[in-house]
């Protein structure tokens, strides 16, 4: 019997489709996985099974019964419970508080704890969670506040649990206990969504895998004694085929005698949680320098500390180089730019001093970005908000570009931008290089990286693990002559085992 | 040409100004008034002769300097509550230099003693702003409180060293310190104690608004107000723009005494201000932080301020601060509305 | 010497926890605001309102329970007006307190002048009767004196009750502290922050009506700053109802002592005392006397 029955499910937001015709199921008490990169379609999904978003058209089906979900409380009555990445819990409330909440046992007197915390303990010590009732969520490490969040399912008497990103979040101990629990609640018939990014993970504990890209369901395969899994196809099915990859001319390898800047054993925490652990990494004049890895890694930190706005870290940070440090930052929307101000507001606030500044100077400035960075507008005095994303970055990338700064930081430098627009931001990337500037390429987008990058780093939780020179890979890139794509997946299969921490 | 934003802002004024018309017109109606005689008569003692529009520009005076310093504050999301406190912490300086410094050229006096009175409001703002960069606890409560603890202080020391026998205010200054009748340059407004702090106030706005956009600085303030998290990542010193947008915008409001002590009655006087810090709020918050704007709505306010008193007569010239009270309420509502309408959001 | 045997009398005391039960019924009024996430300053507006409504409605009905009565009503139909702002419409909270503080003071002026013909005060009128129960009981006799005052000590475990044992308060306070965890477990964040703003007006006032009817009448101004430092007590008390008490009688007792310095005549300022409340307040905010958290969600709209 089928638990969850997803058919022709489509999801648009504006232009963006999120989720594109996606058909499939997830067997009754199976650990059923989801994967994909970020911005393939999983959290849209989920979103819709659990009834925050509402789907534009397809059918839904729990348990054979088709539903239409309009808010989490329909859901929660059809027996789904979900733990979100970043959980839903009262930091200021008792662990006892937070799981009764919205489902409160009362007697005459009141709210009748005795009776809510029989019943809790009962479930704590059948599945061994380990934790008191008592206890403020805000002191409990996050691996307990996931504890929590499992109680709230448990509570609740969900069938269908699912769990976004679990173990993203949680020490190599707190996953192999976490793993513990889910193979308790399979033995107790319950059904589990899974999603997550990492492939040994799938390979141990799912019993079947779907795999979207680009809001497209890509692939599926049972993972049992007769099927096993495989790896490097899953891994291709979650990259995709490499065939953006743009050519680049020649380089020269130009490495000054000491780089633009360094950072040596680096450590950081915020919030008593490690965020950056003995890193190690350096750039240098002329060159790009391509960080990969699954996000939340501590790749925004990194940016945070090179930039200058983190400085409670541990360790040497040392810039050679003079002049300031220009940045694409990677959340747009709320990092990017002001979206009130136009354009030219926006390009002058940077390095604006106290001084006169009138709107034919803007304008100036505006004409001359719009002109020579190719955006077409119908109105260049439109606040940056109307803009398209391709746009918007163009204007950020022309903006961190004109100044004489010599270090240039770009994350995620072409999220959410459409394929023009990815060339040109990448043509222009380059000539910055060209230029002679010390480029820091941080992004999710391998193509990106393999076709871009002079150095490609890995990153894994808060360290790197392995840089590689541009000769290790460069052989592998298609060449604009050449007919066929000349890929390397077992290059690709390597970095996808690098990013999610398997070592070889 | 006018931007979208504007039309948008200006559509929701207009209706909200509307809008507060037709409740109190209904309100009097209510109360068995004849709405048309107290419009009426509130716009023909305003408009009728040098005296009325003397008397209303000589009241929209101080509530132009004060909503100057409330726009710089309100542009960079500070929501700046402490008016009151600020403004007679400076206006009471102001008249302590001036009194003091009287061996000094007027001028000097002058200038001299609107510098410190500028100063001192300006630091009563900086704490607020500095206990928000440093602890993270909102101005809001910090402004409300110091007001009471500003307010007392003045009181104090007036009371106990600077104040007149039996009496809540200052010596009387140097008669040659006094600015400029209006009334003496164009006896049209005879009669009225418009003087020249108007001109000065008027001169403020326009340098208020240059300064807010058309100013390096001016942008900056505004993009913190707008998204300070974005702010640094475009190099802002978000800290240094919140110390500076509170102590400038905290240090006009001194001014508001310039037009009492210099151009009106000669000294500073405890309850002279009579809430118009708060007054100030609804005045810049109907301007739309706009400090041309704000010259118009100052004039909106000041004739509800003086036409009360014409009409006291018919009906209590307190009608006024209910009129205030309603166009500020409508002002939120209508906004609201208004842009959630035309955000395709309208429910 | 008069001042120092005036204030450690047990009358002394008794005055203190008297000139409590404004405090406290305000402070309480903005913390059950507060912890359904809507900052309501305008506590000070909501308790200058009742206090006129009771004072007139008793003085044209000749009826101190129908004054009572009607009293709350008003204070509950501007609770559904400051409801329709914050909760419905989301405007910024302190800009609609601002607003309704100013509206709040312009009416109650005007009508104190249009239907009285002054500007200061109403004419005397017989307030609330007063209590005889513990009249002769030696010591609470001196302070337990009316209904409202008892109620404002019974509130105090009223208070703690409804927040921390009933279904009702831990669905208030999720709404204040994380309104998208509540409303992921199908909770309407939004009714529990009208029900927070109800409980605010009602108990505003009753703080307002009690100022009123001690005084027997309402005079302009009367007020005088105490919903605001009920609004600081809340803060000192951190939200928790039985440390909003003992930060209420810090603040009673500076009242308290502030009247004893004006019969003593002493010479210490009594402006320096009227501003320590909110002097205090500023060094609690600050951090000097530990940490203060709102609820996580207040003053955010949702």
């Amino acid at each position: 019997m089928n638990a969850i029955e997803f058919e022709n499910i489509t999801k648009k937001f504006e232009n963006f489709i999120a989720n594109d015709d996606i058909t499939f199921y997830i067997r009754k008490n199976d650990v059923h996985c989801i994967l994909g990169e970020n911005g393939a379609g999983k959290s849209t999904l989920m979103n819709i099974l659990f009834g925050i978003y509402k789907k534009d058209s397809g059918k839904l089906k729990v348990f054979g019964n088709e539903v239409e979900f309009s808010s989490p409380l329909d859901a929660i009555k059809n027996n789904i419970g979900m733990v979100h990445q970043h959980f839903m819990l009262i930091d200021d409330f008792t662990v006892l508080e937070n799981v009764i909440l919205g489902n409160e046992i009362s007697n005459k007197y009141g709210l009748d704890f005795k009776t809510a915390e029989d019943i809790l303990n009962k479930l704590i010590a059948k599945y061994d969670l380990g934790i008191d009732l008592s206890s403020t969520v805000s002191s409990l490490s996050i691996g307990l506040q996931q504890k929590v969040e499992i109680l709230k399912l448990l509570y609740r008497e969900s069938e269908i649990l699912i769990f976004d990103e679990p173990t993203a979040v949680l020490s190599p101990v707190e996953v192999d206990l976490f793993f513990k629990i889910i193979e308790s609640f399979k033995a107790d018939g319950k059904t589990i969504i899974f999603i997550t990014h990492k492939l040994n993970e799938v390979k141990y504990i799912s019993d079947r895998v779907s795999v979207l890209r680009k809001g497209k369901l890509v692939y599926e395969a049972d993972n049992n004694k007769n099927s096993a899994l495989a790896i490097s196809e899953l891994s291709n099915a979650i990259v995709g085929d490499v065939s953006n990859i743009i050519v680049t001319e020649n380089r020269k390898i130009n490495k000054n005698d000491s780089p633009a800047f360094e950072l040596n054993n680096i450590f950081l925490s915020v919030n008593n949680v490690r965020k950056l652990n003995d890193l190690c990494l350096n750039l240098f004049m002329g060159e790009i320098h391509g960080i990969c890895g699954v996000e939340g890694n501590g790749q925004s930190e990194l940016v945070d500390i090179v930039y200058g706005l983190q400085k409670n870290f541990t360790g040497q940070y040392v810039k050679n180089v003079s002049g300031g440090i220009s940045i694409v930052p990677d959340d747009r929307k709320r990092k990017g730019f002001i979206k009130e101000f136009n354009i030219g507001e926006n390009i002058s606030l940077k390095g604006a001093n106290f001084i006169y500044l009138p709107a034919d100077t803007i304008n100036k400035i505006s004409d001359k970005i719009i002109s020579g960075n190719d955006i077409r507008l119908s109105d260049k005095t439109a606040p940056m908000g109307n803009l398209s994303g391709g746009n918007q970055q163009k204007v950020i990338f022309a903006r961190e570009t004109i100044s004489d700064n010599n270090i240039l930081i770009l994350v995620h430098p072409t999220r959410g931008v459409d394929i023009n627009a990815t060339a040109f931001i990448h043509n222009e990337i380059l000539l910055q290089r060209n230029e002679g500037k010390a480029v820091l390429l941080i992004s999710s987008d391998l193509d990106e990286l393999i076709s871009l990058s002079d150095r490609l780093s890995v990153m894994y939780k808060g360290e790197i693990t392995r840089t590689f020179n541009r000769d290790e890979y460069s052989g592998y890139i298609r060449s604009e002559s050449e007919v066929e794509p000349e890929t390397d997946p077992e290059f690709l299969q390597m970095l996808g085992k690098l990013m999610t921490g398997i070592n070889d | 040409m006018i931007s979208r934003k504007n039309l948008i802002n200006l559509i929701s004024v207009i209706l909200s100004v509307l809008m507060t018309v037709l409740i109190v017109f209904f309100f009097l109606l209510i109360l068995g008034k004849d709405p048309f005689e107290i419009f009426g008569t509130i716009l023909s003692e305003v408009f009728a002769d040098g005296y009325g529009i003397g008397q209303t520009l000589f009241k929209a005076t101080p509530l132009i300097f004060i909503s100057c310093g409330l726009a710089i504050c309100f542009h960079a999301s500070l929501f700046n509550i402490g008016a009151e406190g600020q403004l007679n912490a400076g206006s009471f300086v102001i008249a302590l230099i001036a009194l003091k410094l009287d061996f000094l050229p007027a001028y000097a006096v002058i200038i001299i003693s609107l510098f410190c009175g500028f100063l001192v409001s300006g630091f009563f703002g900086l704490i607020p702003a500095y206990i928000k960069i440093k602890k993270d606890v909102s101005e809001v409560i910090t402004t409300i409180m110091m007001n009471f603890v500003i307010l007392a202080l003045v009181n104090y020391f007036l009371l106990d060293f600077f104040a007149v026998q039996s009496t809540m205010r200052t010596e009387k200054i140097n008669e040659d310190l006094m600015f400029l009748k209006i009334s003496d340059l164009v006896p049209f407004f005879q009669g009225s104690t418009l003087n020249s702090s108007f001109i000065l106030a008027v001169l403020a706005a326009v340098i208020t608004y240059v300064f807010i956009y058309k100013t390096g600085f001016g942008y900056k303030l505004r993009s913190v107000g707008f998204n300070e998290l974005a702010s640094k990542y475009l190099g802002v010193r978000t800290n240094g723009v919140i110390l500076i947008s509170f102590f400038i915008g905290a240090g006009i409001t001194a001014f508001a005494g310039m037009n009492y002590i210099f151009g009106y009655k000669g000294f500073y006087e405890f309850g002279f201000s009579n809430n118009i810090g708060f007054t100030a709020i609804a005045v810049t918050l109907l301007a739309k932080n706009n400090p041309i704007g704000i010259i118009f709505s100052s004039l909106l306010f000041a004739i509800l301020d003086y036409g009360g008193l014409s009409v006291n007569q018919l009906i209590p010239k307190e009608l006024m601060l209910v009129v205030q009270g309603i166009i500020i309420l409508s002002l939120l509502a209508v906004d609201k509305l208004v842009s959630n309408y035309f955000s395709g959001k309208f429910i | 010497m008069d001042l120092l045997s005036s204030v450690i009398s047990l009358g002394f005391v008794a005055q203190v926890l008297r000139l409590m039960t404004p405090f406290y019924l305000g402070a309480s009024a903005a913390n059950f605001s507060e912890r359904g996430g809507v900052i309501n300053i305008s506590v000070e507006g909501f308790m200058n309102l009742s206090a006129f409504s009771f004072a007139v409605i008793s003085i044209l009905t000749g009826n101190v329970f129908t004054g009572f009565i009607l009293a709350v009503l008003v204070n509950l139909i501007f609770s559904i007006m400051f409801g329709y702002f914050t909760v419905s419409l989301k405007i910024n909270q302190i800009v609609t307190g601002v607003g309704f503080n100013l509206f709040i003071a312009g009416l109650t002026k005007f009508l104190l002048v249009y239907i009285f013909s002054s500007s200061s005060n109403t004419p005397r009128f017989e307030g609330l009767p007063e209590l005889s129960l513990f009249k002769n009981v030696p010591f609470f006799g001196l302070f337990l004196t009316d209904y409202i005052t008892i109620f404002c000590f019974l509130l105090i475990f009223i208070s703690v009750y409804i927040l921390f044992k009933t279904k009702f308060g831990l669905r208030l306070r999720s709404a204040g502290e994380n309104p998208a965890a509540g409303e992921s477990l199908g909770i309407k964040i939004r009714h529990y922050r009208y029900y927070g703003i109800f409980i605010c007006g009602f108990l505003s006032a009753v703080a307002g009506i009690w100022m009123a009817s001690n005084q027997n009448s309402y005079s302009d101004g009367m007020i005088a700053g105490r919903g605001y430092i009920a609004l600081a007590a809340m803060i000192i008390g951190k939200w928790k109802p039985v440390n909003i008490f003992f930060a209420c009688l810090l603040f009673s007792a500076f009242e308290a002592f502030e009247i004893s310095l004006q019969i003593s005549g002493s010479d210490i300022p009594s402006q320096l005392i009227q501003m320590l409340p909110y002097f205090i307040t500023i060094l609690v905010l600050i951090g000097f006397i530990g940490k203060t958290k709102p609820p996580a969600a207040d003053g955010v709209p949702y």
